[in-house]
């Protein structure tokens, strides 16, 4: 058994981005973390690690110094034993199936039998590529998990519906999961681990060295500008009595907003 | 050197996200409760020792994260801008204790002693304050005499944080006059401790007498040799002066964001706080003192460690960065006027906490007496 995990390094939640004035790009005005998500696909690999005594990967599309010390300070300090790191300069304009592509080779050169992945990464909320990685492997996917077993190549995984259902799917490995809130807790990095993660084994291969070429990975659909929604309209202010206001909003919302 | 002074090396910034993270999702939420309730958690002091945080300064082979004093000024930076209280039971036990513990223990006793300390299993301090001696720690008047295999300990000590739940302490004692290091535990006979002394601020730790009344202490305990207590006190001032002073650097950080995130949404005749004069003076001149005590704290931790002494940078560091605390929380408290007095808040907590750090660890005056003497010293007539 090895276990991969996908980790994909954002801003974080509290950080703020802005388009560039050209909107050619975003800024991100905050720190950058493993996203929310691949926190729980990372605690879930850790888990599968401490039950089969296995090796732990990770996995990941581009990076500078910033996501390479978070990988290290989080995904490799957790207990992950590699980081991959695919750095290549024809990755810059790359869209999501480019992503998959990139993911789904390294993770067979390595021979993983299960990934994990964040349902979703929490700057572009594609959430595509996941499924596509596992449709480029050909295994078996399953969405937002909330609770997983695995039991030799088998493995049961219970998903989280809307209005509280949950279904069971069972399936054979190889597989790719992608965690949900409620999965699991993930777990802080120990100190001297954090420290010993520094000493890890973390590769950067290009696409050559996964037999990709730059055109395996050209973008099919390019984002064309990075900019801020509209402005909301300003509010309005009822003034006057009760019975003035009460009359007046009525007659905005049979009149104006149509839904009386 | 380094450009960083803050983070000097990838391991500080490591430290300070994973302190900063653990501090925003589990102290912060506790923070009020234990305030008000006057305990520690231990629970959580648990879960800092499953980090490994409770051995920062201890070397890696020994069972620590083998870091420097600042590191332990990033863990107590970090740690107070949500809960000082909490903070100084770290402190009493990672520093007074589990520092000065393993730099003068021997092998035995550090294996005896140190897997539990590091993971939390005991919590411990150190005893040097006494009823009639505090600054003036030679006064005391705490004793042990040899009998066989034992010293039999009689004394007092008094405000030592940690005494409730503590297990083990590091206490100085008299031995034929000269100042002497012992480990005491609950299993000493004759060793006891008061009830919980009530105080007004840090409140997230507890504080309380430490009483031997012909305790047996076995010879085991004692730590180095028979007078060399002075020689271990004074190594680890230096560290605790240290980390007090991140402390109050905390408080004051945490204030200045409090203030200025205030001043932004509070809105008076129609327009915000921040466009006030009188409170952009509270503002700007918090921040500034605050940077200036974090720069002095920090560029003094680089030369702070077991084997560099540095009583004027660390003398100098609290002097200055302990007032900046209180100064800074006062002037976050009248930012926000009535809200900043209430409960609902944190700054009124921190602001009855940072009192704590002109008195503890040597007073103001005590680091002025320290300063004027050193500073002569190092300038001969």
């Amino acid at each position: 058994m090895k276990v991969g995990l996908c980790a994909k390094v954002t801003a974080d939640t509290d950080a703020r981005l802005k388009a560039s004035a050209d909107g050619s790009s975003f800024e991100v005005n905050g720190k950058v973390v493993v996203g929310p998500y691949d926190a729980f696909a990372v605690e879930e690999a850790i888990k599968t690690k401490e039950k089969f005594k296995c090796e732990v990967v990770s996995f990941t599309v581009g990076g500078g110094d910033d996501v390479v010390a978070q990988l290290r300070g989080t995904v490799l300090a957790l207990g992950a034993d590699k980081a991959v790191v695919v750095s290549d300069p024809a990755l810059a304009g790359t869209d999501s199936l480019g992503v998959a592509r990139t993911l789904a080779a390294a993770i067979k050169k390595e021979g993983c039998d299960v990934v994990f992945c964040g349902k979703q990464a929490i700057d572009d909320d594609n959430v595509q590529v996941p499924a596509m990685v596992a449709e480029l492997l050909g295994w078996a996917q399953v969405s937002r998990i909330v609770e997983l077993e695995i039991e030799g190549t088998d493995f049961k995984a219970t998903r989280s519906m809307d209005g509280g259902v949950r279904e069971v799917v069972a399936g054979s490995l190889p597989a790719v999961f992608t965690a949900e809130r409620g999965l699991n807790t993930p777990r802080y990095p120990k100190l001297p681990a954090v420290i010993a993660a520094k000493k890890k084994p973390l590769e950067t291969p290009d696409l050559a060295a996964l037999g990709l070429s730059g055109g395996d990975v050209a973008a099919k659909a390019v984002t064309t500008a990075y900019g801020a929604p509209p402005e909301r309209p300003k509010g309005r202010k009822l003034e006057g009595d009760v019975d003035t206001m009460v009359s007046e909003l009525v007659r905005l919302l049979r009149e104006e907003v149509k839904v009386l | 050197m380094n450009a960083d002074l803050f983070d000097p090396t990838d391991d500080h910034r490591s430290l300070r996200e994973l302190v900063a993270d653990f501090t925003r999702n589990e102290v912060e939420p506790q923070a009020a409760k234990h305030d008000e309730l006057g305990v520690l958690n231990v629970e959580l002091f648990r879960k800092i020792g499953e980090l490994g945080l409770l051995g920062v300064t201890v070397p890696a082979d020994d069972g620590g994260a083998g870091m420097d004093a600042v590191a332990a000024v990033i863990v107590h930076h970090e740690l107070s801008k949500s809960d000082p209280g909490f903070c100084l039971a770290y402190l009493a036990h990672a520093m007074l204790f589990v520092n000065n513990f393993y730099h003068c223990s021997n092998e035995e006793q550090r294996a005896r002693v140190m897997p539990k300390v590091l993971s939390g299993e005991w919590v411990a301090g150190m005893g040097m304050t006494e009823p009639g001696a505090g600054t003036d720690v030679l006064g005391m008047t705490t004793t042990a005499v040899k009998d066989g295999d034992h010293y039999v300990m009689n004394g007092t000590k008094t405000y030592i944080t940690n005494g409730c739940e503590g297990f083990c302490f590091l206490v100085y004692a008299k031995v034929e006059g000269r100042v002497t290091s012992f480990l005491v535990d609950r299993d000493c006979p004759g060793f006891s401790t008061s009830q919980h002394i009530d105080k007004l601020g840090m409140r997230g730790s507890t504080m309380s007498e430490l009483i031997f009344d012909d305790c047996r202490v076995p010879a085991a305990n004692l730590l180095g040799d028979e007078g060399q207590g002075i020689t271990h006190m004074m190594r680890n001032l230096e560290l605790e002066r240290l980390t007090l002073a991140a402390m109050s650097v905390g408080i004051a950080d945490r204030c200045v964001d409090i203030m200025v995130r205030h001043a932004q949404e509070r809105k008076t005749f129609g327009k915000p706080l921040l466009e006030y004069g009188q409170i952009q003076r509270y503002i700007a001149d918090s921040y500034a003192a605050t940077e200036a005590a974090k720069s002095l704290v920090y560029n003094v931790a680089r030369s702070v460690g077991p084997e560099h002494r540095n009583r004027i940078g660390t003398d100098a560091a609290k002097l200055f960065a302990a007032p900046v605390g209180k100064q800074v929380a006062d002037a976050a408290m009248q930012v926000m006027g009535g809200a900043g007095y209430c409960r609902e808040y944190p700054v009124e907590r921190l602001w009855r906490d940072a009192k704590l750090l002109e008195i503890g660890g040597g007073t103001l005056e005590a680091h002025q007496k320290n300063l004027a003497r050193d500073l002569a010293r190092a300038r001969p007539l």
